[in-house]
């Protein structure tokens, strides 16, 4: 299959055991029960890669908010990850996670750059298959796995495809497309608050259908939003070309020079850049292994608390993380230009 | 600091309305004569308005922005649980057929907390609260909403049955409609057969 240019994919599947009720009406006891007996299937040890099982109620706030940043954990789970019989593990090299006793019982979830949607649903239908072995699931032949909230029941499969469109943002065309997304059952959320112009489009109530065509279908539309940004960004350049350089140029001087960057500026101007690389206009020697967008995720605070000394100070509230994220642009962008 | 801040997320999970009371039985904010089916949400240098209109007001509106805020868009169907609710309470307890006053006797919920919180505490409230469920969220289209995806490797073998013969009564009705009738004759038989090994499974 050809690109669909999804800059990032995701995948989220539910499922609740049979014979124990729904975890918000679960006695905490059995919920206890239930993770630990999640959690000692986990560490057996026939699964292809190894899972690291978590303590939440030792986790750091640091590393719960990570987890979030690289799409391991949902900020809805994050939010009362405390509470009883919950449990969280990562799958491999964060390949994938699971989130045990949030609003269902298991909830795999998994997330990475770029067109993966299928290789992702292939990876949890499989460990998906592995916990079935041990956990026998709610399930009902009309309804399909059931669900706390019973207009999920279904597949259990949640689809999020984050799409790159600033260049529909800019001419005030996203409105239309999202209207046309979401007359189509779909939902669209701006990503880190509309910061460089990334969208996250994913489908919304009851998957009654086969996977690979829900699956299909928001690829489908995905790509049909990206051909949209596509012919917008061309127009720009046919007309303006001395405009989208300067626009692109500014953003790479303001990268090569500021010594204190909020989350917000560097994704803005990661997103600007893009548009420069795309558009063949733009020359990063060093965006040659990373994707804008991993450089983006990257930047995120908890990564840069966790990876870097200098931003520790402080923890998430520290005033050097955004002195660490500016040095960090300086240095992808050194060399950085403009092609004329 | 919230672990939810819009800086710590890459799943937009759910949408920036989700506790708004948007029941979807409002009249559309622009026109004021169809209901709102559309919630458009304008992000604007970090401030968020909400609009809630028909389909057609919200297509001439998204038509008409100009400049460079975002705008987002959630079905009503996000809510439409909880405004069929309404209905339901207003037309009385017409919905209740199989419920027991009680609720579910597996897990104590009943009718009122599903109405509620939109959520039932155990796979038997599935069986309790069937007719109820299957009007809410499926309305007239229930007999075209039945499960074909992945289903458990270990299920039953009544189970597996059950679904095929829903799998295939689903290629029936595309087959007919698309006139393919050959096609569909043999899907039939298939089903006849299925139909007449369940039976006899069962006596």
């Amino acid at each position: 299959m050809t690109s669909l240019g999804l800059t990032a994919s995701g995948i989220g599947l539910s499922r609740n055991e049979s014979g124990t009720r729904f975890s918000h009406s679960e006695d905490p006891v059995a919920l206890e029960e239930l993770r630990r007996r999640i959690e000692s299937c986990l560490v057996e040890p026939d699964w292809d890669e190894s899972w690291t099982v978590y303590d939440l109620q030792t986790m750091p706030h640091v590393e719960i908010t990570r987890f979030v940043e690289r799409g391991l954990m949902t900020p809805e789970f994050a939010e009362t990850a405390t509470g009883s019989g919950k449990g969280f593990a990562v799958y491999g090299e964060e390949l994938a996670s699971i989130e045990v006793c949030g609003a269902d019982h298991i909830r795999l979830l998994a997330y990475r750059t770029g067109d993966e949607l299928p290789f992702l649903y292939s990876l949890l239908s499989m460990l998906d298959d592995r916990l079935e072995s041990a956990f026998t699931y709610a399930f009902d032949p009309f309804w399909g796995y059931l669900a706390s909230r019973p207009e999920q029941a279904g597949s259990g499969l949640r689809v999020y495809a984050t799409l790159h469109v600033p260049a529909l943002m800019l001419t005030g065309k996203l409105a239309p497309v999202v209207v046309g997304l979401v007359k189509q059952g779909f939902v669209t959320s701006p990503l880190w608050g509309g910061a460089g112009g990334i969208m996250q489009v994913s489908n919304s109530g009851r998957q009654g259908e086969p996977e690979h065509e829900g699956i299909q279908k928001i690829e489908i539309l995905s790509k049909e939003v990206v051909e949209k940004e596509r012919s917008v960004r061309k127009m720009f350049m046919r007309e303006n070309p001395l405009q989208v350089r300067d626009y692109i140029g500014r953003a790479i001087g303001l990268a090569q020079h500021a010594w204190n960057m909020p989350f917000a500026e560097a994704v803005n101007l990661l997103s600007a850049v893009d548009v420069g690389i795309k558009l063949e206009v733009a020359h990063v020697p060093q965006l040659r292994d990373e994707t804008p967008f991993d450089l983006m995720r990257r930047l995120q605070p908890a990564q840069l608390v966790t990876e870097y000394d200098e931003a520790k100070q402080g923890g998430l509230e520290s005033p050097e993380i955004d002195q660490v994220r500016a040095l960090i642009m300086r240095e992808v962008f050194a060399g950085a230009e403009v092609l004329s | 600091m919230s672990v939810t801040s819009e800086e710590a997320r890459v799943f937009a999970d759910e949408s920036p309305d989700q506790n708004l009371d948007f029941t979807g039985t409002d009249p559309c904010q622009e026109c004021g004569e169809a209901p709102a089916v559309i919630h458009l949400l304008r992000v604007d240098e970090g401030h968020v308005s909400h609009a809630r209109l028909c389909e057609k007001c919200a297509e001439s509106l998204a038509g008409h922005v100009q400049d460079s805020a975002w705008v987002f868009a959630v079905p009503s169907s996000f809510q439409r649980f909880g405004a069929r609710t309404i209905e339901a309470e207003d037309i009385g307890e017409t919905v209740l057929n199989s419920a027991t006053p009680e609720g579910c006797s597996a897990c104590g919920t009943t009718l009122s907390d599903l109405r509620e919180t939109g959520m039932v505490g155990c796979s038997e409230c599935y069986q309790v609260f069937s007719d109820y469920l299957r009007d809410e969220i499926f309305g007239e289209t229930a007999d075209c909403a039945a499960h074909l995806g992945k289903s458990p490797r270990h299920g039953s073998e009544a189970d597996k049955m059950h679904r095929e013969v829903i799998r295939l009564q689903h290629m029936l009705r595309e087959l007919v409609d698309c006139e393919r009738f050959e096609e569909a004759a043999s899907v039939r038989d298939r089903l006849t057969e299925l139909g007449e090994t369940m039976q006899s499974e069962k006596s």
